[in-house]
């Protein structure tokens, strides 16, 4: 019913999912629930290794800023030249492959 | 009450003007912006007509909510038959237009023809007058709102204009109102170029009835603190949308080069947080500003701290700015981004298309495929922040060889230039996309290839793609309002399901886009935002109006189809590579070079795409050409189409 | 207990929700140029600055009035007009400093801010509180902590700088 006003909408339902004061790893294949300590300006991920600055839009609510570059830049180069070892062309280096990282 | 906001037939060959009622017959069909605008341009648009002639109609409306008491109802949308693409032009601004437009009398407004010399149209509560604008011609988009202003008298009159490069007809113009709100793709501005049409500006005072005040007061209170306590609400009205540049670049999604790279290292002083340090010590600590009765407040404002505009105000800037003036150039000074966005919000152009242009030739100077005989001199290399700008003046003002060429847009150019210069030019349609890489996310690739104005964002992305949700919480988002049990995947990198998510979108967004609202209240970067299930209600108590969710749904199918009947009928063709649903060879071919673990090294894989875009098709109801099916039609009405019925 | 309206204009996001919810509370009817607060812009700089009912205590609007059609009401305090005595010549518009005496021309009755008797719209819907609602015995402590608050970061500041030289 459009007027049935006291009915949660799916949607409305939804919101008691949110997680506030953590971050997601940004790594797709890892995207580790993360809790940064309150003011932290870094964190790194204890699954994948990535490290991430942080920046905190509210004293309740952090996000990352960006990658810590040395890390993270030398975490990729890694899987990209396992990868391109791994295949024998790099047509095939297509697929979200799980990366050893983890 | 909001359903007696009528519609303007104006005709600037002859001067004539008629106003109309909108039927409830149509508005049942079509509700209202977006949607009823598709349906007004398949009707009034001749088959093949120029976009740049007379008979191209030009149609600027609000949704059917514009105005009312509900949330962040402040989009104006603008369509007609698109300059630069040849296909679907349609944007969308925010700002305070259309609900002034509505207060004034009007929902709908269909231009055409071609004044003799420039004009401006002035509606005042109800009434229409077309205006000389002779004095105005030459004005930058802001001089020219003040310029109206202090013309008719009123501080309070709000108008849609175009700036020196829509005079140009360069073909990505925008319309624009405000100091920043743009109705950006598919060069709306040119259109209005092309009438000598430069300035719509609207007054009102007429009431507009709130069908169940009470109720839409309190429902609105309950919608809007479902939308401030989201995550993505805080960060946006505190960021804007450089947060999503900066999220996007940290994981590799962002388009560097013109599509040499994924990510952009080591750009600390154009992360949206320096930014917004830069506004904080130019304007304040509180210094986000926000559309017509909007509580995200996502614009952020600014003065160019120092260069040769330094102290100019401005707002923004936005994601696309980042990527105009940063990533996509190479271009890592704050300065830069900063001058350039207050240059194409001046200038009326879309800074999404000219930076793809300028990265592109600059990749094409780079490769030796242009010379400096072709841009008169400039150094045009990657991370050459004067240049840039340079080519952004000549661009908008059609100066030099390259200026002129670039402003007809990505594939006239490439003709232009030949060699191959067209294998680098990342577009679809014949548009540039957003500045991101979709080479990691195939269900943001398959949007932008499907996407009814050409490769864009704001059509049918699932951005909560990104997100990872549980399965549980995609299924209760992506089963609503119409069941779906097919495949979904939480990891963005996979190719199941999702065409679903993509056909969803469309859907969502299309009633965003009637209804008048502004997609950072729906699903689109937070996934507990309203959606199918919250609209109804919205609806009834404004208007008293009762649609069930599937209702909303089966509209917002109907009006997608009729874009699609359009770039059918304007000669779009599955595999075409300039006019069709399909993406630049570089998606397949290039993989990527950067970015997290799991996207470096990755490409769009063919076979998969193209099962992607069948499937797609399938949940569209359209055949494998991507052509509604006669069962399709049936089920939504489409049969006796163009109708003339408004 | 007497509660006023305040504004805190760099707050303002200039979003006008605030003029929206006041003419649906009053008339059902979306119309800001039926609201009794108004948001003065200067857009070429963005400023915005919520312009609203002062509630005067020696009110101008009030003493004017040749049929006294406006009085104070006794729980809230603030100034309210009598339509069955009004006689419509505008004459507290004329006088009225803040331009808060608006007139209605489709009604043709004058209107003011009435705090929505006593639940401001305004206030419940400003996310930013650029407008709030705070007891009149308590107006000035936040403005005087944030005063406060700057005055002890810069001293703290200018004691560190000492420090160090």
């Amino acid at each position: 019913m459009a007027n049935d006003s006291e009915k949660l909408s799916s949607a409305e339902s939804l919101r008691k999912t949110r997680t506030f004061g953590k971050v997601r790893c940004h790594n797709p294949s890892c995207m580790e629930r993360m809790e940064p300590s309150p003011g932290a300006a870094h964190i790194k991920c204890a699954t994948c290794g990535m490290e991430y600055r942080i920046y905190w839009v509210r004293p309740d609510l952090p996000r990352i800023r960006g990658p810590v570059w040395e890390v993270n830049r030398k975490i990729a180069a890694e899987a990209l030249s396992r990868k391109l070892s791994t295949s024998k062309s790099k047509s095939q280096v297509k697929e979200g492959v799980k990366d050893g990282v983890r | 009450m909001a359903l007696d906001r009528k519609i303007a037939y104006i005709n600037l060959s002859t001067g004539k003007i008629e106003t109309k009622p909108i039927p409830m017959e149509i508005r049942k069909k079509f509700l209202g912006g977006r949607g009823l605008d598709a349906y007004l341009l398949y009707n009034h648009a001749p088959q093949g007509c120029d976009p740049l002639g007379p008979d191209n109609p030009l149609m600027i409306s609000g949704g059917i909510l514009t105005a009312t008491c509900a949330s962040a109802t402040a989009r104006t949308h603008i369509m007609a038959k698109s300059p630069l693409t040849g296909l679907l032009g349609s944007a969308n601004m925010g700002g305070f237009f259309a609900p002034e437009m509505a207060w004034a009398g009007f929902h709908h407004l269909v231009i055409t023809g071609k004044a003799k010399s420039p004009v401006y149209i002035w509606i005042h509560n109800g009434r229409i007058e077309i205006r000389d604008a002779a004095y105005l011609w030459g004005k930058s988009t802001t001089e020219t709102q003040w310029a109206i202003r202090e013309e008719l008298g009123d501080e309070d009159i709000k108008s849609a204009v175009i700036g020196q490069a829509g005079e140009k007809l360069v073909r990505y113009a925008n319309v624009m109102t405000g100091i920043k709100n743009a109705a950006g793709r598919t060069g709306m501005g040119a259109v209005m170029g092309s009438k000598n049409l430069k300035a719509v500006a609207v007054r009102g005072t007429m009431d507009i009835k709130i069908a169940h005040p009470i109720d839409a007061l309190e429902y609105n209170k309950r919608f809007i603190e479902g939308i401030t306590s989201a995550k993505v609400s805080g960060t946006q009205g505190s960021l804007g949308t450089p947060f999503i540049w900066g999220a996007t670049n940290s994981w590799g999604g962002l388009r560097t080069r013109n599509f040499q790279y994924n990510q952009m290292e080591y750009a600390d002083d154009i992360e949206p947080e320096r930014l917004d340090e830069i506004a904080t010590e130019t304007i304040g600590p509180h210094h986000m500003t926000g559309c017509f009765g909007c509580q995200v407040h996502c614009r952020a404002q600014y003065k160019i701290p120092s260069g040769p505009y330094a102290g100019k105000y401005d707002e923004g800037p936005e994601y696309t700015s980042l990527g105009a003036f940063g990533s996509e150039p190479d271009c890592r000074k704050a300065e830069t981004v900063l001058t350039g966005n207050h240059l194409v919000n001046q200038y009326g152009v879309d800074n999404l298309e000219i930076g793809s242009m300028i990265a592109w030739a600059m990749e094409l100077y780079e490769l030796g495929i242009i010379t400096s005989k072709e841009t008169d001199g400039l150094d045009l290399r990657f991370g050459n922040d004067e240049a840039l700008l340079e080519m952004v003046h000549r661009i908008c003002l059609r100066k030099g060889w390259l200026g002129d060429v670039l402003a007809d847009g990505g594939i006239p150019a490439s003709e232009k230039i030949g060699k191959n210069s067209f294998e680098y030019l990342v577009q679809v349609k014949g548009m540039s996309n957003l500045h991101s890489d979709e080479r990691g996310t195939p269900g943001l690739a398959l949007n932008i290839a499907t996407a009814s104005r050409g490769s864009d964002h704001l059509r049918s992305r699932p951005a909560i793609d990104l997100y990872h949700l549980p399965e549980k919480i995609m299924r209760k988002i992506y089963s609503n309002p119409v069941p779906y049990d097919g495949p979904l995947s939480s990891e963005h990198t996979d190719y199941e399901g999702k065409p679903w998510q993509v056909f969803w979108h469309q859907n969502c967004f299309m009633a965003v886009d009637c209804l008048g609202i502004c997609k950072y209240h729906t699903v689109f970067l937070g996934a507990t935002l309203p959606n199918f299930e919250d609209w109804p209600k919205v609806i009834y108590y404004n208007t008293g109006l009762e649609f069930t969710p599937v209702e909303l749904w089966e509209i917002s199918e109907r009006c997608n189809n009729l874009e699609r009947l359009f770039n059918l009928r304007e000669g779009l063709t599955r595999n075409d590579l300039k006019k069709g649903d399909m993406l630049n060879h570089r998606y397949f071919d290039e993989p990527t070079k950067r970015g997290a673990p799991d996207v470096v090294g990755l490409t769009i894989d063919r076979q998969k795409f193209k099962k992607m875009v069948d499937e797609f098709y399938n949940h569209c109801g359209w055949d494998k050409q991507g052509v509604p099916t006669s069962a399709t039609m049936d089920r939504l009405g489409l049969n006796l189409e163009p109708s003339h019925l408004l | 207990m007497e509660k006023v309206l305040t504004v805190d204009y760099q707050k303002c996001t200039g979003c006008r929700l605030c003029e929206l919810v006041c003419t649906v509370m009053h008339d059902g009817i979306s119309n800001p140029a039926r609201s009794r607060i108004k948001i003065v812009k200067w857009e070429e700089e963005g400023q915005y600055v919520p312009m609203i009912c002062q509630q005067c205590e020696d009110a101008p609007c009030k003493n004017v009035c040749p049929v006294g059609a406006i009085s104070r009401d006794v729980d809230y305090g603030f100034l309210t007009i009598d339509h069955t005595l009004c006689i419509g010549c505008r004459s507290c518009v004329s006088v009225c400093p803040f331009g808060a005496m608006n007139y209605n021309q489709i009604d043709k009755k004058v209107f003011k801010c009435d705090l929505c008797g006593g639940q401001p719209q305004c206030v419940r819907f400003c996310d930013m509180k650029a407008v709030d609602f705070v007891a009149a015995d308590n107006m000035t402590t936040i403005k005087k902590r944030n005063a406060a608050t700057r005055l002890y970061a810069s001293q703290k500041h200018a004691t560190a700088i000492q420090e160090q030289i």
